[in-house]
């Protein structure tokens, strides 16, 4: 224990001597290194190492001689072995060198990363469309009964994905009912125009905040699953050993997914249509004292079919979209667990950004082009 | 006979990587044929080519008479009843039971009544000891008693090829054994031919009809045991006399770096020098 690590550079006629000696552990690198650093063996120099004291050497310390000789190599210097002990010897002889190391792969420069960012994207969104088909054709290939439709796994999805977010649903379409209801008769009974509730309620929340609050909840709910389990699957194996059964993976995972998931979710916009109005009605009979008839009979006369009819086209849109990015997310992954979570990540992330950008397509299709 | 495996030639690469270089080898029927190399030397990457989960981007694999990438659809499925694969991990579905798990195949490929079915399932759990397990989830079992699970999966219809992804890894010494004698029955009643890739010295010596084995994506020795044992490859000697393996092969010591290259050593390559 009290052998202490020394360590000695003289100078010497072509070069230095470093004597090292005692046990040469972790702590001993530092000082170590600033001693290899000033000798700095280059060109027509060498550094010469007397090892006979040494009685210990661990893996850092061989690492850090190892160093001294790489660098010598590259600056044309040497790094010469001298004398050494028994113990210097085991340790040196312990450890193998990759004398040629693998070069680690050059972080790319900024435009070459922008420019590999962009064949990215591309190669993404064609690999997306490939996928899209693929799944479309399977469900169809389900549906005209060319492949089994496999009711259980269609049910037990549609349970996952509808009737576990019937709480969440209509507590938060239930709130933005409510919400909407009151800022706007904040404004409206500026105006003593409070009675026109009833009408913003009613269209905002059919036409718009429903389909748009009740696919985002289900984006994060049950998009986010379908691709963390596929994903899951999927690094485990446990895709390949369908493969290998025989199992068509798009007919057993894709296929009940799709299906369950673009019928659950305009049921669930309906019920969120309800419980928004329910919402806006509350605010305006305790809140405006507008009798309970009278908000309907106005909230009624305000709307047309279509206006429920195009908010529940905007779900099914919407919920076809979630299904086929937690698709594409989950067959996606390669490696590990870790790439499980971002692939889930992302796969929410893409979600939202794909509604919000077919949120505003349909404005502008329903109310400029029609 | 048509042999039950033939591999022409196979090529297999990750992206510019070339795992496997021009592999070739036939399996007949009945024989217990194993696959021997380093990790990471591509024999989980062969089984992937011959199975169709990777395929080959030059060569041919052909199953039982049959190249699956050419095959309908149909045709694909009802070739792939007749094969079965036991993987590295398990892959076992984590979402239903061991028993829901082997009986998955039965239920999809044939037209079995459910009590056939179930009797069928205990039939196999047994012959791997987990007669008691039929009712857990994958993660409740240990490694080992996944990897059985697995074997009574891939058995389940009774497939006339059978693929093994390392099935003694992991397990004990005793159950990688019965494990071994679970194969060789299954070659000597049903006539199966087993392809196995395995690490262990004492399965190989239990289960080889035939071996092969791998090296940088080719083959450089095939044969029966003691052909492949007597091949004078150095990786092949390495391999059967572990002891001497760390001596013939591998990068240079620390030692043998410092002290530059001796004579009668070949001289190591520096980097610098070339520049
Ligand atoms: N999906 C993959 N993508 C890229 N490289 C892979 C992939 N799978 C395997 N490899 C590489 O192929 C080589 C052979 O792997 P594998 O066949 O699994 O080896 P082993 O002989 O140990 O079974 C390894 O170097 C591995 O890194
Ligand atoms: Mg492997």
């Amino acid at each position: 224990m009290a052998d202490l690590a020394r360590i000695q550079l003289d100078a010497a006629a072509d070069g230095h001597v470093l004597r090292l000696g005692g046990e040469l552990r972790r702590a001993a690198v530092r000082p170590l290194e600033r001693a290899i650093r000033q000798a700095s063996p280059r060109a027509g120099r060498a550094l010469f190492l007397d090892l006979s004291q040494v009685s210990g050497m661990d893996s850092a310390v061989v690492a850090s001689l190892i160093g001294a000789w790489r660098r010598a190599q590259v600056a044309g210097g040497q790094v010469t072995l001298g004398p050494m002990s028994q113990a210097a010897e085991r340790s040196l002889a312990m450890f193998r060198v990759a004398v040629e190391p693998p070069a680690a792969p050059a972080p790319a420069g900024a435009v070459e990363a922008l420019g590999g960012t962009a064949y990215g994207v591309r190669d993404a969104f064609w690999e997306f469309l490939q996928l899209a088909a693929d799944a479309t054709f399977a469900v169809g290939a389900a549906l005209t009964r060319r492949a089994p439709l496999r009711l259980g796994a269609i049910t037990q999805q549609a349970i996952d994905i509808g009737s576990r977010a019937l709480g969440i649903v209509g507590l938060i379409t239930f709130l933005v009912g409510l919400t909407v209801a009151f800022q706007s008769a904040y404004q409206l009974q500026q105006f003593g125009a409070a009675i026109y509730v009833a009408n913003l309620t009613g269209v905002s929340m059919v036409r718009e905040m429903a389909p748009l609050m009740c696919a985002i909840l289900v984006a994060g709910r049950s998009g986010s699953s379908i691709a963390a389990e596929i994903a899951t699957m999927k690094v485990s194996e446990e895709v390949d050993a369908l493969t290998v059964m025989g199992l068509d993976p798009m007919q057993f995972l894709a296929v009940p997914r799709l299906i369950a998931i673009t019928c659950m979710v305009p049921l669930l916009t309906a019920l969120a249509d309800l419980l928004g109005i329910l919402g806006g009605f509350l605010v305006g009979v305790f809140y405006l004292d507008i009798a309970g008839e009278a908000f309907i009979n106005q909230m009624l006369s305000s709307m047309v079919p279509w206006d429920l009819v195009s908010g529940l086209i905007k779900s099914v849109v919407f919920a076809w979209g979630i299904g086929l990015i937690g698709l594409y997310y989950g067959f996606k992954v390669r490696g590990g667990a870790s790439e499980v979570g971002r692939m889930t990540t992302a796969s929410v992330v893409a979600s939202i950004f794909y509604i919000i950008v077919a949120d505003c397509v349909f404005s502008v299709l329903f109310y400029v082009v029609l | 006979m048509a042999a039950a495996l033939e591999v022409d030639g196979v090529v297999a690469r990750y992206g510019e990587r070339t795992i496997l270089d021009g592999v070739s080898m036939t399996v007949q029927p009945g024989e217990v044929r194993v696959i021997l190399g380093g990790s990471g030397c591509g024999k989980s990457t062969l089984l992937k080519c011959c199975v169709g989960l990777k395929p080959p981007d030059a060569g041919r694999a052909r199953m039982l008479g049959q190249e699956l990438t050419t095959l309908s659809e149909r045709d694909q499925r009802s070739l792939l009843t007749r094969v079965g694969v036991l993987f590295q991990y398990g892959a076992l579905l984590g979402s239903i039971t061991i028993g829901e798990n082997v009986a998955l195949p039965l239920r999809e490929h044939t037209d079995l009544p459910p009590d056939v079915i179930a009797e069928i399932v205990r039939l196999k759990l047994a012959q791997v000891e987990l007669g008691h397990a039929e009712h857990l989830l994958p993660s409740e079992l240990s490694g080992g008693m996944r990897k059985r699970a697995a074997l009574a999966r891939a058995t389940a219809l009774d497939p006339d090829l059978l693929f093994c992804d390392e099935p003694g890894a992991g397990l004990d010494p005793l159950t990688s054994a019965e494990l071994d004698e679970l194969l060789l029955r299954l070659r000597d009643r049903f006539g199966m031919a087993i392809v196995v890739v395995t690490h262990e010295l004492l399965s190989i010596h239990k289960i080889t009809d035939k071996a092969l084995m791998l090296s940088q994506g080719k083959v450089i020795a095939d044969g029966t045991l003691d052909e492949v044992k007597a091949t004078p490859h150095p990786e092949v000697r390495a391999f059967f006399d572990r002891l001497a393996a760390g001596e013939m092969r591998g990068p240079p010591s620390a030692l043998d770096v410092l002290r530059g290259p001796a004579p009668g050593r070949p001289p190591a390559a520096r980097p610098g020098r070339q520049a």
